[in-house]
């Protein structure tokens, strides 16, 4: 198992320092002055310009720049959000918490929903509950996740008028303890439910194909051919196979998350990730635009890592491979 | 990995059919498999939309002057006007034409680049491939969203710039089908037999192995080509689509202050995308019926 890990790790490895790469050449492929994109583009002083150019090293050569630019990034230094004025490190870390409070919680919610539905469509395969099922899961995949967000509101926020429009928290109403607690509640059933809504179709496929292909498996016939139960030979060998690969695209899936996250936490006024990408984008912040990125390629990865490592636990014959 | 399981058993190789013809042979599995044909409809309806832009709507999506936010069916609007007057019907079928032309051109640059890292990595093993697939496990793992909203934000936001970076980052699914198929038919006998003859190595990657092995590449396409509708109305609601373009991402970031006064102005062009897309989706899940074993039996 130790080496499994080891080697695993080893391949994420690359994954970070190509992302490093990436942002790295995005800020010298940036039309202008690298100092000056980083300085933003509302008139920066010179004075600033020279500084931002003094640390990042601009006037030395590409390797040593890079090697400078890397070095910072060892030490947590992501740089200063121009917007902000904060370092922008700081800032993802603030904004963090919401944003994974939406993101695992709808996971967690289409991980259970599609795995059930999927189940289902598996046992009637070619029959009309299948069919309907497909159908309407390529219909809920088909769903931008921000219109959907939008639309959800009006129903259940401005005609219903059952749950809060937006926010966190309702603005001075300063709740402390359990009831901050249900306040925080009321607001995520909203961009929870829409972000779960267009995740299902992801575990839908995958547990409806496995499902389908662990039936076909010639252990399966075995069993059936022995005379046990079909229910048990469902739900105690095919029915475990056929959810290993879920565990996988869970992992992959979290950089969808993010995406339908950073959307729907825009619609909601999320105060997570999504809301602060955004700010980066209309302020030309580009120090926190690229910090984001990276922070978010760093956590995908090791997600990814994890998930790979529980699917080891779970199937041994991974280790083995 | 989703994809990838599902097409596991589209990567078995259709039989050449002998007296029937190759169109037919396609299209009655793809008639049984009920959702293709669903999806071809819809798709003919909005291409259609799109080829008939100019005659639908001759004053071109901009044009200014209406009533704002009147709603659909009145004073000559069919589907009503948005916050500055455009008539909607307009905007929503020259945004048909954005919508198609980045799926389609951010769809084919990916599976060529997906094509060429997959069958180079296959066929020619050893280091070459663990690069290759090294590099298109980073490129499935990294965020493509973001990388796309950072590369937008600081380069531009042309739908150029838009249709090429959707391609170049959706391309790693494509690859590791294409590099399976290779593998497999490297070992077949009419590919060994080639070698035999002298074959040189590129001419029997491209003008053999691909062709052979590309068809479950076209069902991961239609696919490709629906998520790239799908980012590009994401960047363009969040503010980063092309500002000279009428596009339906754009449309329904424009109507969602007055969605509640005037519903149409962000529920129609949402519904545009809905419809689009899930047509692809339905497509996709035709061709891979056709490819998978299953449809064999209708085939014949």
């Amino acid at each position: 198992m130790g080496r499994y890990i080891s080697r695993q790790l080893a391949s994420i490895i690359p994954t970070i320092l190509l992302s490093i790469v990436l942002n790295f050449m995005l800020l010298h492929a940036a039309p202008g002055d690298p100092a000056r994109v980083m300085a933003g583009k509302d008139n920066p002083s010179e004075e600033q310009i020279e500084a931002i150019r003094k640390s990042l090293g601009l006037d030395q050569p590409l390797p040593v720049q890079f090697w400078k630019y890397v070095k910072e990034l060892a030490q947590g230094n992501l740089g200063q959000s121009i917007t902000y004025k904060q370092p922008v490190f700081d800032l993802i870390m603030q904004r963090l918490p919401a944003t994974l409070l939406l993101t695992v919680t709808s996971a967690v919610l289409a991980l259970s929903i599609g795995t059930l539905l999927g189940v289902i469509a598996a046992q009637k395969s070619g029959r009309p509950v299948d069919s309907a099922l497909s159908f309407s899961n390529y219909a809920l995949f088909a769903i931008p996740s921000f219109w959907l967000g939008l639309i959800m509101i009006v129903i259940f926020s401005s005609k219903l008028g059952w749950l809060p429009t937006s926010g966190m928290r309702t603005v001075r109403a300063d709740y402390t303890g359990w009831r901050d607690k249900l306040d925080v509640l009321q607001h995520l059933v909203l961009p929870v439910a829409t972000l779960a809504l267009v995740q299902i179709p992801i575990y839908f496929r995958i547990t409806r194909a496995s499902v389908q292909l662990q039936q076909r498996e010639d252990y399966v016939t075995t069993f059936r051919a022995t005379g046990i139960p079909e229910p048990r030979v469902f739900r105690r060998y095919a029915l475990r196979n056929a959810l290993l690969p879920t565990v996988t695209v869970f992992g992959l899936g979290l950089g969808f998350v993010f995406t339908g996250a950073a959307l729907v936490e825009i619609v909601f006024a999320w105060p997570g990730i999504g809301r602060l990408t955004l700010d980066a984008v209309f302020r030309r912040d580009y120090p926190l635009l690229l910090g984001v990125y990276l922070v978010l390629a760093i956590a995908v990865s090791v997600a990814v890592l994890l998930t790979d490592i529980v699917y080891a636990l779970l199937d041994p014959r991974i280790r083995l491979r | 990995m989703a994809e990838s399981l599902l097409t596991n058993e589209a990567a078995v190789l259709p039989t050449a059919p002998r007296r029937e013809s190759r169109i037919r042979a396609f299209w009655r599995p793809f008639v049984a498999s009920r959702m293709g044909p669903i999806g071809l409809g819809i798709l003919i309806c909005v291409a259609l939309c799109a080829l008939l832009a100019g005659v639908i709507a001759p004053d071109g999506p901009f044009k200014l002057g209406a009533p704002r936010l009147i709603g659909p069916g009145e004073q000559g609007h069919l589907l009503g006007t948005d916050h500055l007057g455009r008539d909607m019907l307009a905007q929503l079928v020259y945004g048909a034409r954005v919508s198609l032309t980045i799926g389609l051109v951010a769809a084919s640059i990916s599976l060529f680049v997906g094509v060429v890292i997959g069958s180079v990595a296959g066929y020619f093993g050893g280091w070459v491939d663990l690069v290759l697939s090294r590099l298109t496990d980073m490129f499935l793992i990294i965020p493509a969203f973001f990388l796309i909203i950072v590369v937008v934000a600081t380069l531009g936001s042309g739908i150029g710039y838009v249709m090429v970076v959707i391609g170049l980052t959706a391309w790693p699914t494509s690859a590791r089908l294409m590099r399976a198929q290779t593998l497999s038919l490297r070992e077949r006998t009419f590919i060994q037999a080639l070698r035999a003859l002298g074959e040189s190595g590129p001419r029997i990657l491209f003008r053999h192995i691909v062709p052979n092995g590309i068809q479950p590449l076209i069902a991961n396409a239609s696919l490709d080509i629906a998520s790239a509708i799908l980012i590009e109305a994401g960047l363009s609601f969040i503010g980063l689509g092309d500002p000279n373009k009428a596009t339906w991402g754009r449309m329904i970031f424009d109507g969602r202050t007055t969605i509640l006064t005037a519903w149409w102005a962000s529920v129609l062009p949402g519904i545009a995308i809905i419809v689009t897309v899930l047509g692809f989706y339905l497509v996709g899940d035709g061709i891979s019926y056709v490819l998978s074993p299953r449809s064999r039996k209708v085939s014949k």
